[in-house]
This record gives structure tokens, sequence and C-alpha cells, in this order.
């Protein structure tokens, strides 16, 4: 708070005093008042007018120079409240209870919304549990039933899990408090059980896949890191190039602090200014753009997921040669649950 | 035959498990008494129990528990809860496996073969008509000769040992040789199969393979 903004703002007084002060000169005069009397009057006149300004600036300088000072500190502004001592002046009082009355409804407001995407998420994976029964009762039909469905049945039932899948992720990766669980992981068994999943993809569309057993455990949550891998290799199999030795293959870095796993294919790779911008959500780009089904969540998903479980993913890619994700996992366990 | 318990409160999920698990040659049994699924259980004495997670009054982790406090029956979790949580709370409950709908049939057969053949404390060495085979060692021999079938035959021929008499479909070999991280193809296969029929006929057993055109493969 500023003396010279404090008297700017107290102009109206001022100029009652002046006028004030400047009458009562022209009485004192008119009543031939000795010289020595009017400049007396007049300083203690002066002085009892500054002594009030000043205290009252005092008063109210402490108060508002803190306000504005924490306000523009804190990261969560909304917060000042709390830091402030209360005031010891009527006007502060009053910004006090109103600020604190804004504040409460506000916060009963956010508590509302807060309940209500609660709700929601709790809706949403129930209904992901609920439509998960009809999916593996038609699974088990077609199996049961070959007569009836054939491979297509199958390939559609897929498309419905991996879709479900992705809004039950991203309903996770968007409140995620205590969905997942870090804890050692084979990537083996990871890596098998996408590639299983995905194994009439690949025949399909005579895309070999090619990975080695290699035993090694990295700290992650088993469900996310499945989700994610299942992300990337959709997309590789989805913009494989039609060519004689199409292949998707993993391969496994393991480093002093950080162990790699990235998935490399000869698709049809990423143009060069689409690259910053895949994990970016509803990103599709030019090679989603050309195929209708992409919806440019996948990657955002997965990138987030990884985020929040503290690894790190990016893309290394050559258009219309290669395309390579890798995503790092840190050794150091502590590391990695800190978030 | 080995009895497999189903508790599962979906009907069309029961009758096409039950279709499933009949193909693949076990008893299945459908709890029909959720108010007293201990009581039944002692009552049919399964081999194993494919349990879900969300059944009416009691919920399965809760079922689970107090099965264990009795029984050590194998105790397969088949759910559509797919959080890490929920699986490794099952483990800790003593569940043998945990599988997330929708699965692919031929992997929960897997997991049940899988868990059987644990609990079978039979010796490493299986014998097939004249022949025995060491599945650890990876040979299979008779009196005179012994010839060594490499990881992927071995995969193909335990399981065509596993599943005698049934027809087994190319598919299921296929899944079979994935989930144990062999990511062969189509080709692979059939190369693998005519490469373990010539390997049987040095031993002296030629066509116990059988082919079912557009099925899949039998061993008599």
């Amino acid at each position: 708070m500023k003396f010279s903004s404090y008297l700017k703002d107290k102009a109206y007084s001022f100029i009652i005093f002046i006028v004030v002060f400047t009458l009562l000169i022209l009485l004192l005069t008119s009543f031939k008042t000795s010289s020595q009397a009017i400049i007396a009057f007049s300083l203690i006149f002066i002085t009892f007018y500054l002594t009030l300004l000043l205290i009252d600036f005092f008063r109210k300088r402490n108060y508002y120079t803190q306000l504005i000072q924490n306000v523009e500190n804190l990261d969560k502004s909304y917060l000042v409240l709390e830091t402030l001592n209360k005031p010891t002046f009527y006007e502060g009082l009053i910004l006090d209870r109103a600020l604190y009355q804004i504040n409460k409804s506000m916060l009963e407001q956010i508590r509302i919304f807060e309940n209500q995407v609660h709700n929601f998420k709790d809706y949403i994976e129930m209904w992901i549990h609920e439509i998960k029964i009809p999916v593996t009762s038609l699974t088990l039909m077609s199996y049961n039933h070959k007569e009836l469905s054939d491979q297509k049945t199958l390939e559609q039932l897929k498309k419905i899990e991996s879709y479900i899948e992705q809004v039950l992720f991203y309903v996770r990766s968007e409140n995620a408090e205590n969905d997942y669980l870090i804890k050692p992981v084979n990537l083996d068994q990871i890596i098998a059980s996408v590639a299983l999943k995905n194994k009439n993809d690949f025949f399909a569309n005579k895309i070999e896949f090619i990975s080695k057993k290699n035993n090694v455990q990295v700290y992650t949550d088993a469900k996310w890191l499945e989700f994610i891998l299942g992300q990337i290799i959709n997309n590789s199999i989805k913009y494989h190039r039609k060519i004689k030795n199409s292949y998707i293959k993993t391969t496994i870095n393991v480093e002093e602090a950080k162990t790699i796993l990235t998935i490399e294919d000869n698709g049809i790779g990423i143009a060069e200014h689409d690259i910053p911008r895949i994990f970016l959500k509803s990103f599709t780009g030019e090679n989603g753009r050309a195929s209708s089904s992409s919806t440019g969540m996948g990657l955002y998903i997965s990138k987030s997921l990884c985020d929040k479980l503290g690894h790190s993913i990016y893309v290394e890619s050559k258009k219309g040669q290669y395309t390579r994700i890798s995503i790092e996992f840190s050794n150091n366990k502590y590391y990695e649950v800190t978030k | 035959m080995k009895k497999i318990l189903i508790i599962e409160d979906d009907e069309s999920i029961c009758n096409e498990l039950q279709a499933l698990l009949k193909g693949a040659a076990y008893d299945a049994i459908i709890l029909t008494d959720f108010l007293d699924p201990l009581g039944f259980i002692e009552k049919v004495n399964p081999d194993l129990i494919l349990l879900d997670i969300n059944i009416p009054y009691m919920n399965g982790e809760m079922v689970l528990q107090k099965i264990r406090s009795t029984n050590d029956v194998p105790i397969i979790m088949v759910t559509s809860c797919n959080s890490e949580t929920d699986e490794v709370l099952s483990y800790s409950y003593g569940a043998d496996d945990y599988i997330t709908k929708p699965y692919n049939p031929h992997i929960l057969l897997l997991r049940i073969a899988a868990i059987f053949k644990r609990m079978d404390h039979s010796s490493e060495v299986i014998s097939y008509k004249n022949i025995k085979i060491n599945i650890q060692k990876g040979i299979i021999y008779n009196d005179q000769t012994s010839i060594i079938l490499t990881k992927n035959e071995m995969i193909i021929f335990s399981y065509l040992l596993n599943n005698q008499n049934r027809i087994v479909e190319r598919e299921e070999l296929m899944t079979n040789l994935w989930d144990n991280f062999e990511y062969i193809n189509d080709n692979a296969l059939t190369v693998n199969i005519s490469r373990l029929r010539s390997k049987l006929k040095e031993l002296g057993l030629a066509s116990s393979i059988e082919t079912r055109k557009g099925i899949g493969y039998i061993l008599s």
C-alpha cells in the first residue's frame, strides 16, 4: 500500500480541509486576530489533520500490504485469509468477513462439483463392470458355437473390449487417487498378455511379433502398464505398412539407473511436425486423419498414466520407415512411489 | 474327471462357461445357492473353483477367505474388477490365479490346466504308449533311442498329451505357445507340428497326431 496512492484516494478530504482552512484563516483575519495567533492556529490545525491521516494510513497499511503480498505469493491464493491477522479497523473487518463468506460459498460450490465428478466416475466404473458381463458372455458364446460366429465376430468383440478399457483408464487417469499399486512386475508377462490379446490381429495383418524373454522386473502398476502397452501396439498394428517383412518388436534395455522398454515397428511412421504433439488430447495428426477410427485418446491417456506412475514415455519416428516408442522405468523404487 | 465349480451370478456366462469346460473334458457344476456357498462346496467337493467377486449376498473376496479357512481347493478368481489392488488382495486371501473379464476362453483353460498340473505331483517323466517324455530335459525316448525336442515342439506335444482323445484346435496350440513367450506364426506352427510328427515317427509312433481338417489335431 503506497502513501501516494492513499493520498490520491483521500483527495476529497484534502480539498475539504483546504476549503475549511482557507475559510477559517479568512474569518480569523477579518476578526483582526494577530498574525502570531493565526500561524500558531494554522500549525496546530495542519498537524492535527496530518496526524489523523497518518494514523489512519498506518492502521490500514499493515493489513493491506500483507493481503496484497500474500495473494501474489501464494500458489493457492484462495487460502490467503488463513495467512492474515485479523484487521483492527472497521473497513478491514467488513472485507475480512466478506472474503470469508465468499470463500466458503465457493468451496461449497466446488464440493458439489467434486461430488458430481466422483459420482460420475463411480457410475462409469460400475457401468464398465456391468458391460463386461455381456461382453464376456458373447466371447464365450462365439468360442462355444463356432458354427454361429466366426473370426469377424471376435474381432468386433475385441474392439468393443478395447474401447471399454479406454474409457476405464481415461476415468482412472483423470481421477487417480488410489487406483494404482506399484510393485515389481515382470515385463515378459505384460508383453505376453498384450501380445496374446492382439495375436489374431498380427496374423490377419501378416505382422511378425518379435520379443525375447528377458526376465526383467520394473516397478509399476501391472494393469496400467498393460493398458499403455496395448495402446502402443494397437497403434503399431493400425499404422503398419503392407510390406513383406512388417514387424513389431519389443526390446528391453537395463541401465544402471533406469530400464527402458522400447516398442519398434516398421510401419508408416509419423510426420516430423506431428511428433511433438502425438501425446496431446484428441490429436490425430496426418495418420489419424487418414483413418476414420482414430480418436486421439490412446496415447494421451497413456502419457498421463505414465506421468502418474513416474515413467517417461517418448517417441522417435521417421515417416515411411519406423516408429519407436520407449517407456523409461526408474530402477529406484522409492523414487517411483513418491508421486 | 476333474470337477470344477462355477461361482458366478450371470446365468448366460454360467451356461457358456459350463459348455466350455465340458468341451475341455471337465465336469462343471454351477453354484445355485448363493446364501450358503460353503455348504454347497462341501457337498460337491470340487477339484477347482472359478470364483467371481461380484456375487449376491457375500462378496467373492469374503467367500474366498471363508473357503480358505477350512479348505485348500485351488481357486481362480474370474472377475471384471481389473485393478491391481483387487488382484493383490485376492492373492493375499489365498487365490491361486486371477483372471479378468472379458477373458480369452483358451487362456482360462490354460490357467486351469496349469493349476491341475502343479497339483499333480507326479514325476517329471510322463509316458505315452511305448515312449517316455521328460519335459524338463526336453527329450522323448524309448528303450533304444532318445530324441531332443525343441522348446516349441515340447510345448505342443505336452499340450496334446494333456488333452488326449479330444480335438485340439490350432488356435489353442497357438495361444499356449504365445502364453509361453514363443511368438510364432501360423506357418511356423505347421512346421513345428510336422517336425514333431517325424520325430515321433523315429520312435515308431507314426500317425499318432492326426489332423482334423479345418479344426485341429488329435493325439490318439
